[in-house]
């Protein structure tokens, strides 16, 4: 334990629980596949050399391999199983913040649809075969393979594996293996290498005046999206000084909500405005050509000519693509953003040595000729990926032997023959070269659960009998990594406990090639024919391509534009709904030339009325029970469209006939109305309305600052005594149980001629009636993502409801995926609203993204309701829920005006039924610090009331108070925009109570006097700058 | 008052009386034989009950299937937390309103056309609270802990909270429970004597002898009789205000627009009696005709009811109306969206339904041929409940879906098992109530015989009538 052991005093969370080094006697740890849980028996004798003690957790240093951006993670251990990610602030990519995602790994690690052990295929069935047959089988295939004869197909990481796999493959006379990563945008990285020699510059937003994005989504999955987002609130936080966004796309995406301006083009005429704001044609025939609105342009134009840098992003996955991000780099060179918000010297390594999608394709001609006579594929879904015109299930039926390392059953393996299921990266070692001169180093968190192997180590087995074992000497790939670590063992180790270390690992051998693609001629974008709508095909912003789509949290997170949850839909614009006469829910077909999905519409105004977009990630054939038979695969409509020079598979673009199909599908929606009708729910101010330095500094500066009302103070002198009374919302803030009004559920606990306050008083050795809980959330950072709903579940053990087979008893909607959420059953404790405002017929319309939890009222409507007090307020401003008190009369959630309570209606968490969230080993992800609800309870957000007291536990072992800012709730912790912040708002020391203070500061419903402990701060918007021409 | 009414039944009287307020009952023991022989089972009611008891079944399986699979099997669509059981539990309150009120207050007023139907009234009472209590426990989540509302010591010292509009339900509903079955139980002391003395199977007998606590007709006992009645009718009449009111406090307490408004007091307790006076007509009207009652329910009787009824039924209208004066003049704007959602958006069906059914329709009774005419009264009773649960559901459900936060806003729909134990709880209801009037004396024995004017009754005393009677009409 001396590696867990703190300093007594002056401690941080952090640091306390600074990451163990956990070197391979760590990894043993106990045992933890689930049908040993049966007894309660302590540990006399720690299994691993005291790093397990039953009840305290052990973090492991990380890296998340979710996508290729390798952010950095803390995984949280306890008792032998990881039950929890968060990102580790001291990793220069992420810097704490984990997205979505990244939340989800750990249910990838727990899936119960994993491959348990290796299998081959024998005749039309699957057996199972132990490790030493896969193995000998695998060597015995190699012999008399060469050169181009193998494919070997690898999701593209980076770091020390592609390395390992060249030499491994060279050793074995075979081809260097294909880097492919569906999501990558290719074409930026050809023309990035091309511009800037750099495959991807970190982008710093704060540096930028202007932010204009053609169609790159950097806060969903184009690029980095962490560090994007991170810095991308950073610079809108910054009012006066923040940028201003433009959007220029055919459909606004999650990012295109975020921007102040979107300018609507039809899908490929991005290059032509591209052109045209740096001075190539005219911007009217340029606007006739895009259908974008001229005057947009115009004032686009005109408002480039004063902000410097202004920063260019391009990520339109269309034909021209590259050609796009050409003239996007020559834009951000003349507006003067290299350099200053685009950094080509900080470059972004995740993404060097990607395969170009013209590489995957040609392998896959020469499968089907016939030439490939093994093909292994690892990590990536190309079945599901690529699309279906590109024939990949035709291809792989022409290769003999097909390996999979596949961890979970899905199109692509269900193809192989031999399935050598790899660890999971949470119990894998690796090397991640996030950034060019940082390394971000990856360790088991856990042993592996089931009898998987990690590629590394199966592939050095496998030279052992072949004649490579010559070159494979180590018995391990740990050991092969410990010997390219610059320092070798004892650096290795050391850096193990930070995570990150600065230093380059050795790269492949043979990287790809770049392209010089400027000779190959622009293609072509044609023009619509009549009644032909472009198709715009884009990533899921949670489930990716596809590869989240076995993890319910990600299924069940709404999707932040649609809302949609468990289900594919087609986006179609309000005025083509009317000409169609359609309602949401309507199935429409969408016919190109390369086949048909059938989804149901989704009527969004942010869409141009030519185009409909489809998501992609879903439509799994096979992919486990929370992904097959769940909405649909767009890739089946979508052409093979390669760029002839960079070789870019563009998906976007296509034409396509939209026609009715007579069905419904109800849209598994969680949105009510998608107006807020005048609520003040989400409220912004214009930027010029912000208080200048001076006037700020008027305000106080904490609000343990704010005079708290005294219900005995005498009445202000002069007629200022109407507005004087205790607890006027719009002044006080924090009235909390220091407010007259507030005592209303206590009872004579909290009334001043108690006797006996108890906890209440302020006095008590608990300290907690000095403390009041509160959570700032500032709308101008908040841009919607949604990760604090997935860091909520994760943290809180929130069962999720829409899996198929938790739909069989829901009335009305038996057996449909996401039934309960079509009968508002979702259990989330927290929800992203998103309200349109202004006319949602033209494209001016705005969103506003609203995060809504329990606001903690001080004064709360539903304790009083409450008849056997299952609902209290606690001394320290929470208000608590008893669930084991709790009789289910729902009159709580009732009386709650912001509708943040959620009734468990089934046995969400009843292992023994239907609706069982989470089938093992699901389970073992259960956070150990929370109950699990039964059925006919409520539950709703505690503000992570474990981390609060567990905190107070600790300050009080080591003889010290709670440091400010030592610890904070889920949500905020994962909130890759520092959105949120939740600390002491009775304490001046804690940031919360000055960002609380804030001019921007606001209450939801403050007309119903309850007091809330959440502050939103006012989104900041950023009008037009005042010269731009006016649309008029 | 009855004895202003004029005779208008189609039976003259044999002895010419204006004040004569059954002129188709001549004497005592015409009464004692008219009631007692509605005391046995046929076979008509045993399929009657078979059915009530069917339904209670079919109820009963619905609800251990929720039990067992959770709140979920009902159709709760969250944020409308409240939903069937709710809306019938406040019909099955009101319900029971209208027997205390005609037991109860019409007593103290000293209506005289209280005397035939104050039974069935009373009984119905009984049976609907019965009903009634049941649903608050059966919406619960976890039903097997509905005890914890209720105050009782225990080593944990956590009571229950008593500012919660729910712990007042508590206490509202097991007082009128009690009051009510007092009161029922009460009156029927005289009677259940009158018929041990006329019962000749010996267990039948032992059982009434018990249930008349030795009742001998002494003066003494109808001195203290007559006291504890006017007592019990007293310590009633509030209660008739005030259930209700506590039942409506579960609303108004809240902050749900629709919900919290200071009208839902009287609002209630209006809308109760109504309902109740209709359910006393679906109830009576078969009744009197099937047990030969109709010279002992006279239509002067019915029609004196409803006109009550009709009174209840404006002061409902007008409640309505004020409901929407309030949301307009209150500058509210959630509860002004709210109302509008109620009345012309997502649920104008259902207030369009209780519309009809309670304001509408019952105009109708200002015609004096309709009142006067059982089988519209016993079609606009159906009216009316089906109206009054309608009532219920338009104020449970639409504030719930039309709440503060828009983002939230949402539909409902019941499932199977919620119209199953909605089914099962009429079916405990009428098995009750079936049980009852076969063994138990649905129109009073001794009351009716005290508005048998003195001068009629030693006639035929001792002898059989002399008379026979010929068909009466409605």
């Amino acid at each position: 334990m001396s590696d867990t052991s703190a300093p007594p005093s002056g401690v941080r969370r952090r640091e306390f629980l600074k990451v163990l080094g956990a070197t391979g006697a760590a990894t043993a740890a106990i045992g933890c596949t689930s049908s040993h849980v049966e007894k309660l028996i302590p540990y006399l004798v720690q299994p691993d050399n005291d790093n397990t003690v039953p009840g305290v957790s052990t973090y492991f240093a990380t890296t998340c391999r979710e996508c290729a951006a390798s952010c950095g993670v803390l995984a949280e251990a306890r008792d032998g199983r990881t039950f929890k990610l968060e990102g580790n602030p001291e990793h220069p990519l992420n810097r704490g913040a984990l997205c979505a995602r990244g939340q989800a790994a750990v249910q990838g690690l727990l899936n119960p649809d994993r491959y348990r052990g290796p299998r081959m295929r024998r005749g039309n069935a699957w057996a199972n075969i132990t490790w030493d047959e896969a193995i000998a089988l695998l060597a015995q295939k190699l012999a008399g393979v060469q050169g181009a004869a193998s494919v070997f197909l690898n999701r593209h990481e980076s770091g020390a594996f592609p390395a390992f796999l060249d030499q491994w493959l060279s050793a074995h006379g075979l081809a260097p293996h294909l880097s492919y990563d569906p999501l990558l945008d290719g074409a930026v990285v050809q023309a990035n290498l091309q511009s800037y020699g750099v495959a991807w510059p970190a982008i710093d937003f704060t540096a930028a005046r202007l932010i204009v994005s053609f169609g790159a989504d950097f806060l969903e999955t184009w690029g980095a999206s962490v560090p994007q987002q991170l810095s991308f609130a950073d610079a809108r936080a910054r009012g006066a000084q923040a940028p201003r966004f433009v959007y220029i796309g055919p459909r606004r995406s999650l990012t295109g909500l975020n921007a102040d301006t979107w300018i609507p083009c039809a899908p490929g005429s991005e290059l032509a405005i591209a052109r045209a704001l740096v001075g190539n044609g005219s911007l009217d025939d340029v606007a006739t050509q895009s259908g974008a609105p001229a005057d947009a342009l115009r004032a686009l134009r005109s408002e480039l000519e004063s902000a410097s840098p202004a920063l260019f992003l391009s990520g339109a996955n269309v034909r021209n693509a590259f050609e796009l991000a050409l003239a996007v780099n020559d834009l951000n060179r003349s507006h003067g953003s290299v350099g200053s918000a685009l950094l080509p010297d900080r470059a972004i390594a995740a993404f060097e040595g990607a395969s170009r999608d013209a590489d995957v394709i040609d392998a896959l001609d020469r499968m089907r000729r016939g030439q490939v006579a093994l093909l292994f594929v690892r990590g990536v879904n190309p079945v599901h990926t690529l699309p279906a015109a590109a024939g990949v299930a035709d291809a792989l039926a022409k290769v003999p032997f097909k390996v999979s390392f596949s961890s979970y059953p899905d199109a692509t393996s269900e193809l192989c023959d031999l399935i050598l299921p790899d660890n999971h990266p949470l119990e894998s070692w690796g090397i991640a070269q996030p950034l060019a001169g940082e390394m971000s180093l990856q360790q088991p968190a856990m042993r592996p659960l089931f009898d998987t192997r990690a590629t590394g180590d199966v592939l050095i087995d496998v030279a052992h009998r072949t004649a490579a074992s010559s070159r494979f000497g180590m018995t391990s790939y740990r050991d092969w990594i410990i010997e390219q670590y610059p320092g070798g063992v004892r650096a290795f180790t050391a850096a193990l406990e930070k995570g990150v270390a600065p230093g380059r690992v050795a790269g492949r051998m043979s990287a790809p090639r770049s392209t010089t693609a400027a000779a190959a001629a622009t293609p072509a974008i044609t023009p619509l024919a009549e009644g032909e709508f472009h198709l715009v095909v884009y990533p899921h912003p949670a489930l990716g391509e596809g590869s989240g789509a076995n993890k319910p949290w990600l299924q069940e997170m709404p999707d932040p534009v649609s809302k949609v949850s468990w289900q594919s839909w087609i986006e179609v614009h309000p005025t083509v709904a009317k000409r169609l006469d359609i309602v949401p829910g309507s199935v429409l077909r969408v016919e190109t030339s390369a086949g048909h999905v059938d989804a149901p519409a989704f009527v969004y105004p942010g869409i141009r009325p030519d185009t409909v977009a489809i998501a992609l990630g879903r439509g799994h054939t096979a992919y486990g029970r929370f992904a097959e038979g769940i909405g649909i695969n767009p890739l089946t409509a979508v052409p093979v469209a390669l760029h002839p020079g960079a070789g870019v598979l563009a998906l976007s673009g296509a034409h396509a006939q939209v026609h009715t199909v007579d069905a419904f599908d109800e849209l598994v929606t969680t949105e009510g109305s998608a107006r807020q009708h005048d609520r003040g729910i989400a409220q912004v101010v214009p930027v010029t309305a912000l208080l200048s330095r001076e006037e700020r500094s008027r305000l106080p500066q904490t609000v343990a600052n704010v005079r708290m009302p005294q219900a005995e103070n005498a009445p202000a002198e002069g007629g200022e005594e109407e507005e004087e009374y205790p607890g006027k919302p719009d002044t006080d803030f924090l009235p909390g149980l220091r407010s007259a009004v507030a005592a209303d559920a206590q009872g004579e606990l909290v009334s001043k001629n108690a006797k006996d306050r108890g906890m209440y008083a302020l006095d008590h050795w608990s300290g907690m009636a000095k403390r009041r809980w509160a959570m700032t959330i500032d709308l101008a950072r908040c841009t919607g993502c949604s990760a604090c709903i997935t860091a909520c579940y994760a943290e809180n053990n929130v069962p999720t409801v829409g899996a198929p087979y938790q739909s069989t008893r829901t009335p009305g909607y038996q057996g449909r995926p996401g039934a309960n959420i079509l009968r508002g059953r979702e259990m989330t404790w927290m929800r992203v609203e998103r309200y349109y405002e202004g006319n949602v017929e033209d494209s001016s319309f705005e969103a506003r993204f609203v995060p809504m939890l329990c606001q903690h009222c001080g004064n709360a409507p539903c304790e009083p309701v409450c008849p056997v007090y299952a609902t209290y307020h606690s001394p320290d401003g929470l208000n608590v829920q008893v669930y084991n008190r709790c009789v289910g009369t729902r009159y709580c959630s009732n009386n709650c005006p912001y509708k943040v309570r959620y009734f468990n209606w089934f046995g969400f968490g009843e292992a023994n039924r239907t609706q069982y969230a989470w089938p093992e080993p699901l389970h073992l992800q259960l956070n150990p610090d929370v109950n699990v609800r039964g059925k006919g309870v409520m539950e709703k957000c505690t503000f992570c009331v474990q981390r609060i007291r567990e905190a107070e536990s600790r300050a009080r072992l080591e003889g010290r108070e709670v440091q400010p800012d030592e610890f904070t709730t889920s949500c905020a912790q994962a909130c890759p925009s520092r959105a949120i912040i939740f600390g002491d708002a009775a304490s001046p020391d804690w940031t919360v109570s000055h960002v609380a203070a804030d001019e921007r500061g606001y209450h939801v419903f403050p007309e119903l006097n309850t007091y809330t402990a959440v502050v939103y701060l006012k989104k900041i918007v950023h009008p037009a700058p005042p010269e731009a021409p006016s649309g008029a | 008052m009855a004895s202003t009414l004029k005779p208008v039944d189609t039976l003259p009287p044999d002895l010419p009386s204006a004040d004569v307020h059954l002129p188709g009952v001549k004497t005592y023991h015409q009464v004692n034989v008219d009631i007692r022989s509605t005391l046995h089972p046929t076979k008509a009611w045993f399929g009657a009950l078979s059915i009530a008891i069917l339904c209670l079944l079919v109820g009963i399986t619905a609800w251990m299937y929720q039990i067992y699979m959770g709140l979920g099997v009902a159709g709760y669509e969250p944020p409308v937390m409240w939903g069937v059981y709710i809306v019938s539990f406040v019909f099955w309150v009101g319900i029971g309103h209208a027997g205390t009120l005609i037991s109860a207050i019409l007593y103290l007023f000293r209506a005289g056309f209280r005397t035939t139907i104050y039974r069935t009234a009373e009984a119905m009472t009984v049976f609907a609270v019965m009903t009634a209590g049941l649903f608050p426990i059966l919406h619960l989540g976890r039903p097997w802990k509905f005890f914890w509302l209720i105050p009782y010591p225990n080593w944990r010292l956590i009571w229950p909270q008593f500012k919660s509009p729910l712990i007042w339900d508590v206490f509202a509903i097991l007082t009128y429970l009690t009051i009510s079955t007092t009161f029922l139980f009460l009156g029927l002391v005289p009677d259940i004597a009158a018929l041990r003395d006329a019962e000749t199977h010996p267990i039948r007998k032992r059982i009434y002898a018990v249930l008349s606590l030795g009742w001998r007709n002494s003066d003494q006992e109808w001195r203290h009789f007559s006291r504890a009645y006017l007592f019990l009718a007293a310590l009633s009449t509030p209660l008739v205000l005030s259930v209700h009111s506590v039942v409506s406090f579960d609303f108004a307490m809240s902050l749900v627009p629709g919900w919290h408004t200071t009208i839902f007091a009287p609002y209630f307790v209006a809308g109760a009696i109504f309902s109740g006076i209709g359910m006393v007509f679906t109830i009576l009207i078969p009744l009197r005709r099937w047990f030969g009652l109709k010279r002992y329910v006279t239509i002067n009787d019915l029609d004196a009811a409803a006109k009550m009824c009709l009174l209840t039924s404006l002061v409902v209208g007008l409640a309505y109306l004020t409901e929407f004066w309030v949301a307009w003049y209150s500058g509210n704007e959630v509860e002004q969206s709210y109302f509008v959602a109620r009345v012309f958006g997502q649920w104008w069906w259902a207030a369009w339904i209780m519309l009809t059914c309670n304001v509408i329709l019952p105009l109708s009774l200002f015609v004096q041929r309709l009142r006067r005419n059982t089988t519209w009264l016993f079609i606009l009773s159906l009216f009316i409940n089906l109206g009054m649960w309608y009532e219920r559901f338009v104020i449970v459900i639409p504030g719930l879906s039309h709440e503060f936060e828009p983002w939230q806003w949402t539909r409902y729909s019941p499932s199977a098992v919620d119209w199953s134990i909605l089914l099962g709880s009429f079916g405990w209801f009428f098995m009750w109530f079936l049980l009852f009037c076969r063994q138990l004396p649905a129109v009073p024995i001794a009351e009716i015989k005290e508005i048998v004017p003195a001068r009629l009754r030693a006639l035929g005393k001792h002898t059989e009538p002399e008379y026979t009677l010929p068909e009466l009409e409605g």
